[in-house]
């Protein structure tokens, strides 16, 4: 049976799980402007305890607060990455090891492993475009502070040789949270990171 | 000294020489049965069920011959039986014995004393009773020496055995080629699990926590004993007689294999979960809402661990800010060290030092440590408890008062008490006369007309009918069905009609309007309701309760179509797909992928692998349960099931019995094909 991809946003109990409402049109907009896949025109949102999460090859997860998963929603998330769902988490804050950062990757941690950084040469980055330098920077990483201290890497979890969490500290909550419409605006799209994200989770 | 006490000496004395006798030859006898056990032991290796059993049974029998000997032997024969049994050996006496010791003779007669004075039986009763103790006490000399001069794990062995002396005894009377052949496994845990050591004799499956000291001990052969444990490479050390090899228990499952000459033995060394700690936070109970961020709060936790606890502490996570711009304040409260493997932590939270303000969030959860200093101490965590101050004018969900249901919700509620009345009614037909069934079914119908009149009330006040009418024209209208079409469409064109007058935006346009949302399903009510008091007042409650259920689905529908949710979610952007691919129309509905069964890449890798060991158990079943072991360890992880049916399956192979049932099981687990019981044992009688 073939089915579109719809975009799923997670929906947990701590924190601001809605901080970034925009960005699944937005990923929804680039996968249907650049690829063949068929796709859902607007996303879903799923409760991380759901057993609906696993429906979805990719879910998306971010927030500015601190995040503690219930026990359930550490179970269902352990049994989506072991299915070989990819949880991507984007962590909303402009700062560098927030309360966000600290006790979202101890939660992933304990659900699914130890996070480690990815290499610049993972098949992430060239699985539709090619991002030679690794992720893609974001004009809101360095928060002002003057200087050029960017996050080199994401961090991920792999399972079984495939990647099983795609954990980022750049923000893109904020850099991908535009009404689709605007992109004209841009004379790079970027959002372009955010295809290669739902084809490496729809075809690994 | 009297007749009549030399003869109770002598008495006294034949008693201790049988006592003596009988417990030298109770002895002799234990010793001589340990010996033959030894014997039996060093030449056929016997099991340690039968070596425990050996030493007791060995023991009862020396106590039970002793107490056979002692009674046989005149325990209870008193001082005439002494003085016969003196008088039997000197004849010249001529029963001055027997009279002396007699009571009634005792002193009256003298010349039984002057008899008596001129023989010395004393003597002959001493020789009597050296010659009765002399062999048994030779026989427990000998066999007691003969023990002594065995090595001392032979005796051990039969006298205390115990875990870990599969190795012990004498080797000489054992095949010395093999270095492998019998294996002991001693585990250290680590100091932190305060666990006793423990010794496994030949086992093929070792459970033992990560940092355990393992040593391997066996005899020496004619062949050196290497091994590797994974990638590290194991080299026996050689003492005594011995070789031992250690190596420390890593933080996964490993098989370490010994080699000794051509001779290959497998071992699987299994991880013990250290498992941890589990906290709950008991103080505060709940998440709340502060109006005043001020004073201090007690805090409790309870907290356990399977080994040991080390710490524990109150974390605190102070968020303040909103929307893109939050800060964060972090601090520990009430750390505290623990002992043991439960424990509580108290700790009090000044909430005037934090300095909240309006809108702040608390994050508050209890952590603790446990003692693991091999693998790093494990952190276990409570749920996190969530306080938030209030921001001014702010009342939102601090105070609610109890509002009575509303209108719709009450008529769902009573019409679902009419329905279960009718159906209850309907229960009892046959067992109620006529004229009584028709009064209680006549008796519903009036609360079912009572209800239709007001849910009818409700609809038509709503829609404005009944404002413009006059009083009895309403009733006569609550009095006849109607036709909600008609109805609802004069309403909604009154809707639209003022909704026009005023300029407004009409809700909903797109879908039914609110005026049809609310009103259809009530109005549908209505009717069914009508339907139903119509067949209860013929007395026929089973045709009146499919009416009434459809009233009740109305009137559920009303109410989910009044619901308000008092949260909204900003508007999804719709992407038009079609239009970003310049292309067609957008369907505008999307299909989700079904969830399939967990898939396991592995698992036919782990089946060919099974297949390739279970051939090799016609030509070698040591091969075959190693390979079995080797799968067992790979598979611990990923499907723990079938690997504790592979652990089960090397064993039986290792025993030597009949294998086909565990290997059977295995496959089948291993395959997904069955869950993971244990089965069943096998048919026999209860003895």
């Amino acid at each position: 049976m073939v089915s579109d991809f719809t975009f799923c946003t997670v929906q947990y109990d701590s924190g601001d799980w809605d901080s970034a409402p925009l960005v699944p049109a937005n990923i929804i907009d680039s996968v249907a402007r650049y690829t063949s896949i068929r796709v859902a025109p607007t996303g879903v949102t799923v409760p991380l305890g759901s057993p609906d999460l696993l429906k979805f090859p990719l879910a998306y997860l971010t927030g500015h607060l601190p995040v503690r998963f219930t026990e359930l929603e550490r179970r269902t998330l352990r049994e989506y990455c072991r299915r070989g769902g990819l949880l991507f988490v984007d962590d909303h804050n402009h700062d560098i090891d927030g309360v966000f950062h600290k006790s979202c990757t101890e939660e992933i941690s304990r659900a699914v492993g130890l996070l480690a950084d990815l290499p610049n040469t993972h098949p992430l980055y060239r699985c539709f475009f090619t991002f030679e330098d690794g992720p893609p920077t974001t004009s809101h990483e360095m928060n002002g502070w003057g200087d050029n201290l960017v996050h080199r890497h994401l961090q991920g979890v792999q399972l079984a040789g495939r990647l099983a969490v795609l954990y980022s500290s750049k923000d893109y909550s904020s850099e991908w949270g535009f009404h689709p419409d605007n992109k004209r605006f841009y004379s790079v799209d970027n959002t372009r990171f955010g295809v290669n994200i739902v084809v490496y989770a729809l075809t690994r | 000294m009297t007749v009549r006490a030399r003869v109770a000496h002598a008495h006294r004395t034949l008693r201790r020489a049988v006592v003596a006798t009988a417990m030298l030859r109770g002895a002799a006898l234990t010793l001589l049965l340990l010996l033959v056990i030894a014997f039996a032991d060093a030449v056929f290796s016997l099991s340690a069920p039968a070596r425990v059993a050996a030493a007791p049974l060995a023991a009862i029998a020396g106590v039970v011959l002793a107490a056979r000997w002692t009674i046989r032997h005149g325990w209870r024969a008193g001082p005439d039986s002494a003085a016969l049994w003196i008088e039997s050996r000197f004849p010249a006496l001529r029963y001055a014995l027997v009279t002396a010791v007699d009571a009634r003779y005792s002193g009256a007669v003298p010349e039984l004393e002057r008899m008596a004075a001129g023989v010395d039986f004393e003597a002959q009763v001493g020789r009597a009773a050296w010659r009765a103790v002399r062999w048994p006490a030779l026989a427990v000399a000998l066999f007691g020496a003969v023990l002594a001069a065995l090595p001392a794990g032979a005796v051990s062995r039969v006298t205390w055995p115990h875990a870990g002396d599969a190795i012990d005894g004498p080797a000489y009377l054992r095949r010395r080629d093999d270095a492998l052949a019998t294996i002991v496994v001693r585990v250290a845990p680590p100091a932190y699990a305060g666990l006793a050591a423990r010794a496994l004799d030949d086992p093929a499956v070792v459970p033992a926590l990560a940092g355990s000291a393992i040593t391997f001990e066996g005899r020496s052969g004619d062949e050196s004993v290497h091994g590797a444990a994974g990638q590290e490479a194991l080299r026996a050390t050689v003492t005594g007689g011995r070789w031992r090899l250690a190596f420390t228990m890593p933080s996964h499952a490993v098989a370490v294999r010994l080699v000794s000459g051509t001779k290959e033995r497998l071992v699987a060394f299994d991880v013990m979960p250290d498992s941890a700690p589990v906290i709950a936070l008991t103080r505060p109970a709940r998440d709340s809402i502060l109006r005043r961020a001020a004073g201090r709060v007690p805090l409790e936790a309870r907290a356990s661990d399977d080994y040991g606890l080390a710490n524990g502490a109150f974390e605190v996570v102070v968020s303040s800010g909103a929307g893109e711009n939050f800060t964060f304040r972090t601090l520990t409260v009430g750390a505290a060290a623990l002992a043991g493997r439960d424990a509580e932590l108290r700790a009090t939270l000044d909430l005037d030092a934090l300095k909240l303000q309006p809108g702040d969030i608390v994050h508050l959860r209890a952590v603790a440590r446990d003692r693991n200093d091999v693998g790093g101490p494990s952190l276990g965590s409570s749920e996190t408890r969530t306080w938030r101050v209030a921001r001014a004018g702010e009342y939102d969900s601090v105070a609610v008062d109890a509002a009575p249901p509303a209108e719709a919700e009450k008529s769902a509620l009573s019409q679902r008490m009419l329905l279960m009345l009718a159906q209850a009614l309907e229960g009892r037909r046959g067992q109620l006369p006529r004229g009584t069934f028709t009064n209680e079914s006549r008796a519903i119908a009036v609360d079912q007309t009572q209800l239709r009149r007001r849910v009818g009330q409700i609809v038509f006040r709503r829609l404005g009918e009944g404002d413009g009418e006059e009083g009895d024209a309403l009733e006569r209208r609550l009095d006849r069905p109607t036709n909600p079409d008609s109805v609802l469409a004069a309403a909604q064109r009154a809707n639209d009609a003022v909704a026009a007058a005023a300029g407004a935006p009409i809700e909903g346009t797109e879908s039914e309007s609110p005026v049809i949302a609310i009103n259809q399903p009530l109005l549908e009510a209505y009717n069914h309701m009508w339907q139903a008091s119509t067949e209860l007042e013929v007395g026929e409650p089973g045709r009146a309760i499919p009416w009434m259920r459809k009233a009740l689905e109305a009137l559920e529908r009303a109410r989910s179509a009044e619901r308000i949710y008092l949260r909204g979610s900003s508007k999804a952007v719709v992407v038009d797909v079609a239009r970003v691919r310049l292309q067609g129309k957008e369907r505008g509905a999307s299909s989700q992928r079904t969830s399939g069964s967990a898939a396991d890449p592995r698992r036919a890798e782990r089946l060919a692998r099974f297949d390739a060991a279970l051939a090799l158990a016609p030509r070698s079943t040591v091969a075959a349960a190693d390979s079995l072991l080797l799968l067992r360890i790979d598979a611990l992880a990923a499907d723990p099931p079938a690997a504790a049916a592979l652990g089960a399956a090397a064993n039986a192979l290792r025993s030597g019995g009949d294998a086909t049932a565990a290997l059977a099981r295995a496959r089948r687990v291993l395959a997904g094909l069955v869950p993971a019981r244990a089965p069943l044992g096998g048919w026999g009688a209860p003895w």
